[in-house]
């Protein structure tokens, strides 16, 4: 699996295909991560953006391979187990951008609540952050496991339901991704900080469900 | 590995591409799959090759498997050498190994020099070197050929002969669709033919069944084990071995296993006095009697590969005589030279592809 995701790694890295998300994460996170704006805060919106991000990198990297190298790839090691290696790199680009997201969020913001009034423990918003974050870039890659191959198969299907599925698992309530949002940024009002730990395990296991699932569905329809 | 009740269709409605084939795939066995265009081919291999899961029926005991796609214009932003590493990786050898093995594969294709072109420049041969490659390297357990040879230049091909040889002398499963019947002439130990979605064993073509003379392009080599000595049992290529009456053994077996073989018995240490290519009809008898005394004549210090590689170069139908000046294998010489200087080409003037074969070597 190590050898299969690097390659897959190394195919996307190569691919170029990985800018448009990651500049969009960027300019984002340097239009609305202000200096100085409340720790909680930006930890909350700065894990929002990460989730549709993870959906567009899931979408690039399943689709990396042509299908000729694939075939190949796939006799080798299974068309499974070629797949869970695309969806892992993409969640581990996610991961890492989400990291150097956090980095950037801790060292600029500033760790009162919104009013100003009441100190922010430092460490355990990072923590709360942390979740937050990776319960995004689980269920961003969970949406993209569910919409694009081998589930999905045409451009247009695949493109709008990745789009509208990372919307709407951010902004309807009830999902576990919008409750870690919502927990952080409801928070900052007061100054306290809700680590979501439900939210967090609760995405691990739908983002591994959704991945099982495409897996299985790589060698039937492949 | 064994095909029970296999059956894939595209689609919950759509026809069914293949139903209901049983297959069962020996070890050391080189199959030859038939069919016209979109009989369902294509689908059997990627089946075959686990690339696709069969919508019914079920399949058991495959080995570590790779896979030759037809066509290869693989976009990747690789160079032919990165992606053969990082193949020969996932293909479970170590780093150091796999870019050996990728080297090594590139270079015994003639395509050493574009070990640091990127994929995408690679022209369309040169694609498919790199395909083959990729599939040769990790010696699989099952080799699945989807029409390999298209694209390839002449020594290339006869290159992936060899090495398709090679895997099955190994133990492995080769499994290959090709559009020349020619392809592998003799060698096959089963055709199968694909036909409205069901799959035949398939008597068009010359099958080799063990221990006969194969039809179609074969070698023969003519050994000297120790006093009494009977051919070792289970060499590659199955050959037909009838003694002669000088007490030497006269071996034969479709042109591919060539290098196997006589690595095998040099291994168990017999003597090889004469190496030559010929095509034998379906329906060839025994040995033509004029080996010894020509093979004599020709001239010395030919290794079994260059005599082999004299054979090929001169091409099908012909015989081409050399004789190995002692059983342990003589260091390889300069290969560069016209082999016309170190082996004689004998012309029988009963073979009626004698003049083409002519053209072909001058």
């Amino acid at each position: 699996m190590i050898a299969l995701i690097h390659y897959q790694a190394a195919v996307l890295m190569g691919s170029q295909r990985w800018l448009p998300p990651v500049l969009l994460y960027v300019t984002l996170m340097g239009v609305v991560i202000q200096w100085d704006r409340p720790l909680l805060d930006s930890l909350g919106v700065s894990a929002a953006m990460l989730l549709p991000v993870a959906a567009w990198l899931v979408r690039i990297s399943v689709g990396a391979e042509p299908t000729s190298s694939r075939q190949c790839t796939a006799a080798a090691a299974g068309p499974g187990r070629v797949h869970l290696s695309s969806v892992l790199t993409a969640y581990i680009g996610a991961s890492l951008l989400g990291v150097a997201g956090l980095v950037y969020v801790v060292s600029v913001s500033d760790p009162h609540s919104s009013e100003g009034q009441v100190n922010v423990p430092v460490f355990p918003a990072v923590v709360a952050g942390v979740l937050a974050s990776s319960a995004c870039a689980l269920f961003g890659t969970a949406v993209g496991a569910l919409c694009n191959r081998p589930l999905l198969r045409s451009t247009a299907w695949a493109v709008t339901s990745t789009l509208l599925g990372a919307l709407l698992v951010l902004v309807v309530s009830g999902s576990p991704a919008n409750a870690a949002v919502r927990g952080l940024v409801t928070g900052s009002h007061t100054g306290t900080v809700n680590p979501p730990w439900g939210s967090a395990v609760l995405s691990l296991a739908v983002a591994a469900l959704a991945t099982a699932l495409a897996c299985t569905q790589a060698s039937r329809r492949g | 590995m064994r095909l029970d009740g296999v059956c894939r269709r595209y689609g919950r409605t759509g026809p069914w591409v293949l139903s209901g084939v049983d297959l069962s795939l020996p070890e050391a066995s080189l199959v030859r799959i038939e069919g016209t265009n979109g009989s369902g081919k294509s689908t059997l291999l990627r089946l075959l090759a686990g690339i696709d899961a069969p919508t019914e029926g079920r399949i058991s005991g495959r080995p570590s498997s790779a896979f030759v796609p037809e066509r290869f214009p693989a976009a990747l932003p690789l160079t032919a050498l990165g992606f053969l590493t990082y193949l020969g990786r996932v293909h479970g050898l170590r780093r150091t190994a796999a870019f050996k093995a990728g080297r090594d594969w590139l270079e015994r294709f003639g395509a050493a020099a574009y070990g640091r072109t990127p994929l995408s420049e690679l022209s369309k041969g040169t694609s498919q070197k790199v395909a083959v490659a990729q599939a040769l390297m990790s010696r699989p357990g099952l080799l699945v050929l989807d029409e390999a040879w298209t694209g390839l230049d002449l020594p290339a091909r006869s290159v992936l002969d060899r090495a398709v040889a090679e895997r099955v002398a190994d133990g492995g499963t080769v499994v290959f669709v090709d559009h020349d019947p020619r392809r592998l002439d003799g060698a096959p130990s089963a055709i199968y033919r694909v036909e409205g979605g069901k799959l035949f064993e398939f008597e068009g073509y010359a099958t080799h069944e063990p221990g006969t003379a194969p039809a179609g392009p074969c070698v023969r080599i003519e050994a000297e084990g120790p006093p009494g000595a009977e051919p070792p049992s289970g060499l590659p290529g199955s050959p037909l071995a009838e003694s002669i009456p000088d007490g030497s053994t006269l071996l034969t077996a479709p042109v591919p296993y060539c290098d196997p073989l006589l690595r095998s018995l040099l291994a168990a240490n017999w003597h090889v006095r004469s190496v030559r290519e010929e095509f034998l009809e379906e329906s060839a008898g025994p040995a033509p009697e004029t080996a010894p005394a020509e093979s004599a004549e020709a001239a010395s210090a030919v290794s079994p590969e260059e005599a082999v590689e004299a054979g090929e170069q001169a091409g099908e139908g012909s015989t081409v005589e050399a004789a190995v000046e002692s059983g342990e294998p003589a260091p390889a010489e300069s290969s560069e030279e016209p082999p016309e200087e170190r082996v004689e080409i004998t012309e029988q003037p009963a073979e009626k592809s004698r003049e083409e074969s002519g053209e072909a070597t001058r």
